[in-house]
């Protein structure tokens, strides 16, 4: 159950007598105060500060306790996180327990010009004086408290329960508290420190750790898991397994029990408006338009289609007529004739005939087998245009030669041109035959084709893996090692050609340099590296085209990825709209996993025994004689505590101290009857006492009677 | 001051008639408090306990010696028994799933894991 603070001003501190004292519990969790003599305590509240800034007025504020966090937004938090004056369990931090201080005294209604009431205060076990000297001097000067006490907060709860019957006079107090756990022994009904024993582990490494978990196992939900939060789903759900391994087995195994035991935590989850597939009026609507859009378009381009071959038609006739004029004049007139449309020769009337038609031919969408007469045609034709080439350079003018150059020149090109198209047409041709050829194997033998083609592609992605392995290591090398060890081809090559430069200009001087022809060493260099990248592609080239061909035939085949380590393939996370189960936080290990830590801090990295074995060194260190004695003591063994709640407790601690103890050996664990209030409640029973005024000390024994006295001092519990 | 922020009366008062000397009196603004106090560290320097005798109990004496019992060895990820170690991140795992999942986690989660059993490289 989460704890609630009480925090509510109260109204009759006035009504108490001077000589009432004030008891204080303050933990490291909680702080607790109110009035001798009373059940409970009228104040309690965390024992934390906040100094945030006020966003309007820019003053730093001072905030205690626990509070609404919705009252929170006026101010700014960021550089002010809870703050406890409590460091391990030793108070430490004097100016924060000054807040806290204020703020519980003045929750009790305290006014007046000074705290007029005796304090009973409690600290931890062998407080440090520097410690304990600073509370009192606080209490003394600040609030002029006339007389103050301190006292352990377990041994109040041992007390109080001992009260109750539930613990004998002789016994063993074992307290978990929030950051440290203690067990002490009690004889005669007094602790006996020098028996005592700590270990620096408490409720805060417990939520601390589930909350980390938490965080590692839910990134995603990191900021779900807030501290306030992962302490309520530790008090609700932890619990301590009987035996860690049994469980831990238990749930490896999935058995049905842990099933059971598991709990799921359901964050706030909004599903997405699912959007009703559109009805089948606006489908309908949808695809009329389309079609009609569609209809509109294909409309479009017919009428555009067939103005264009009336164009090109007309221009054909146009040309056609002009040609068979000219067939009809005379050869001399026909410069004369074509100045008219334009044209300077019949060839070029010829040759724009035939681009037209071609074009025509386009339009009407007619195969393009016929393109390769035509190019042949143009061809002739424009070997016509180079009329000068053929005539032997001898009968020509000067300009005339110039002329024939560029007409070489441009012959050479247009051949090229015309030679590379050749080829590509070619090229493709054969790509054609071969993927027809791939495809017929594929339909008769789709097994051995698969097969065949992941033999392929395996080799070849190993060749190139192996070429970037060399190639990268000459780059990648980690550190200075041996640096010509792990050189690929090239740059060995290279180091070759510089030292042969170098070593052949002979023994004496260095000349390198003084011939241009020196330099070419470089050209030679530079060219060798070119090669060795050039010549991987046709490798990679193969790869690629082997991938998408399997990627298209097979429909299990995924790619390797080419990393440069041999990683496992990691799944691409599916993009897939979440779910239900996306939001849901399980607590099934975690449950006992965390509380374990209190019987073995080696799982958090603290070198200490755990609370079942911190019992058997306490009896050991009060090095009693009799083994009946500490029968004595394991008869009646106390738990209290705030992390003593943790249902299975009692159980396993009595599993594991009779694991220490002789066989045979009498063993009764209690739980204190409330583990949180009953150290306050024990220190008010102990302050409403007679003879509780002959414990405390005052202002002047604290003045006159010196440190080394303060470190003596000792309350007696029994009176 | 808002109006409901006064009325919850979250904020501490700067003056309270019970009181001798005021906070503000005392801790003037602007010097850090985290440096006029001693750390718990400090403190026990400080008491010098090895100067008294061995015999009384001190805060320093009642702590606990290190564990008699075998350490016990659990998985960093899942929690159940592990009786393996990872060389490289030095995580233990305890089948060879969890062990793909260690190995595709990232590194600032490899220390986070580490630094729960408190073994995380800790560069200073």
């Amino acid at each position: 159950m989460p704890f609630i603070s009480q925090t509510r001003r109260q109204s009759d501190y006035n009504l108490f007598p001077s000589a009432t004292p004030i008891v204080i519990d303050n933990g490291a969790s909680y702080f607790r105060i109110g009035w001798a003599g009373e059940n409970d305590p009228r104040v309690v509240f965390r024992n934390i500060v906040q100094r945030p800034r006020h966003k309007a007025t820019g003053e730093t504020v001072t905030v205690v306790g626990d509070h609404d966090p919705a009252l929170l937004k006026y101010f700014d938090c960021t550089r002010s996180g809870p703050r406890s004056a409590f460091d391990s369990n030793v108070v430490y931090q004097f100016e924060i327990m000054e807040y806290i201080l204020d703020f519980g005294f003045d929750r009790m209604g305290a006014n007046g010009s000074q705290i007029d009431h005796p304090v009973l205060i409690t600290e931890c076990v062998c407080n440090p004086v520097y410690s304990r000297s600073k509370m009192a001097e606080l209490l003394f000067e600040t609030y002029g408290v006339p007389s103050v006490a301190f006292g352990v907060d377990a041994a109040f709860s041992y007390k109080y329960n001992q009260q109750l019957g539930i613990c004998a006079r002789d016994g063993l107090a074992i307290c978990p508290g929030f950051t440290t756990a203690h067990v002490i022994p009690f004889v005669d009904g007094e602790p006996i420190y020098k028996g005592s024993c700590r270990t620096n582990i408490g409720g805060y490494h417990i939520t601390d750790q589930l909350k980390q978990l938490l965080s590692l196992k839910y990134p995603h939900h990191m900021t779900k898991f807030t501290w306030e939060k992962v302490e309520d789903l530790k008090m609700e759900h932890c619990y301590i397994a009987p035996d860690y391994a049994a469980e831990a087995r238990l749930f490896q195994n999935g058995t049905k029990e842990a099933e059971e035991k598991t709990r799921t935590w359901q964050l706030p989850w909004v599903p997405p408006a699912v959007e009703e597939g559109p009805s089948e009026e606006e489908l309908a609507r949808k695809a009329a338009i389309r079609e009609r859009q569609g209809q509109r378009l294909r409309e479009m381009a017919e009428a555009k289609r067939s103005s264009r071959i009336n164009e090109l038609e007309n221009e054909l006739q146009g040309l056609e007529f002009l040609l068979r004029q000219l067939e009809r004049v005379e050869e001399e007139d026909i410069p004369s004739f074509l100045e008219e449309t334009g044209y300077v020769s019949k060839q070029e009337v010829e040759s724009a005939h035939a681009k037209a038609a071609q074009a025509l031919r386009k339009a009407k969408g007619e195969p393009k087998g016929e393109q390769v007469g035509i190019e042949e045609k143009i061809d002739s034709s424009t070997n016509e245009k180079f009329p000068l080439i053929n005539v032997p350079d001898d009968m020509l003018t000067p300009e005339q030669l110039k002329e024939k150059r560029r007409q070489i020149f441009l012959k050479t090109t247009t051949e090229g041109r015309q030679r590379a198209k050749q080829k590509r047409i070619e090229e493709e041709l054969e790509r054609e035959r071969k993927n027809q050829e791939d495809e017929e194997q594929r339909l008769e033998n789709p097994e051995l084709y698969l097969e065949q083609l992941n033999i392929r592609y395996r080799e070849l992605s190993e060749k190139v893996e192996q070429r970037k392995r060399l190639k990268t290591n000459g780059n990648h090398t980690n550190g200075g090692m041996g640096r010509g060890e792990r050189l690929n081809a090239a740059q060995k090559e290279r180091m070759r050609l510089l030292t042969t430069a170098a070593f052949d200009r002979g023994k004496g001087e260095d000349t390198f340099g003084a011939n241009d022809e020196d330099w070419q060493l470089y050209k030679l260099m530079s060219k060798d590296n070119d090669d060795d990248d050039d010549g991987v592609d046709p490798d990679e080239a193969e790869l690629i085209r082997v991938t998408s061909r399997l990627q298209e035939v097979d429909p299990t085949f995924v790619p390797k990825l080419e990393l440069g380590l041999s990683q496992p393939v990691v799944e691409v996370p599916k993009f897939r709209p979440l779910t239900k189960e996306d939001f849901q936080v399980v607590l099934g290990v975690e449950r006992f996993r965390c509380p374990e830590i209190l019987f073995h801090p080696s799982l958090i990295g603290v070198d200490q025994v755990g609370l079942d074995e911190m019992a058997g060194v306490s009896i050991r260190r009060l090095s009693c004689e009799t083994q009946e004695f500490e029968d004595r003591l394991t008869k009646s063994i106390l738990i209290t505590g705030g992390s003593s709640l943790l249902p299975g407790m009692t159980e396993r601690l009595e599993a594991g101290i009779r694991m220490i103890r002789p066989c045979g050996a009498p063993i009764c664990v209690f739980r204190a009857s409330d583990p949180i209030l009953d150290a306050w409640r024990g220190a008010s029973s102990y302050a409403s006492a007679y003879q509780f005024a002959s414990q405390t000390f005052t202002r002047m024994d604290y003045y006159e009677k010196g440190e080394d006295w303060l470190r003596e001092y000792q309350l007696r519990y029994t009176i | 001051m808002e109006a409901e922020v006064v009325e919850a009366e979250l904020v501490l008062p700067a003056y309270f008639s019970f009181k001798r000397i005021q906070s503000h009196e005392k801790y003037p603004k602007g010097q850090s408090s985290a440096r006029r106090f001693k750390h718990l560290k400090q403190i026990i320097q400080a008491e010098n306990f090895q100067n008294y005798p061995p015999d009384e109990p001190n805060y320093v004496n009642i702590e606990s010696p290190p564990s008699m019992h075998p350490c016990k060895r659990i998985c960093d990820i899942t929690g159940y028994e592990a009786p393996y170690l990872d060389p490289r991140t030095k995580l233990r795992y305890a089948n060879t799933e969890v062990f793909k999942i260690i190995r595709s986690l990232p590194n600032d989660h490899v220390q986070r894991y580490l630094s729960l059993r408190n073994a995380a490289v800790v560069l200073k």
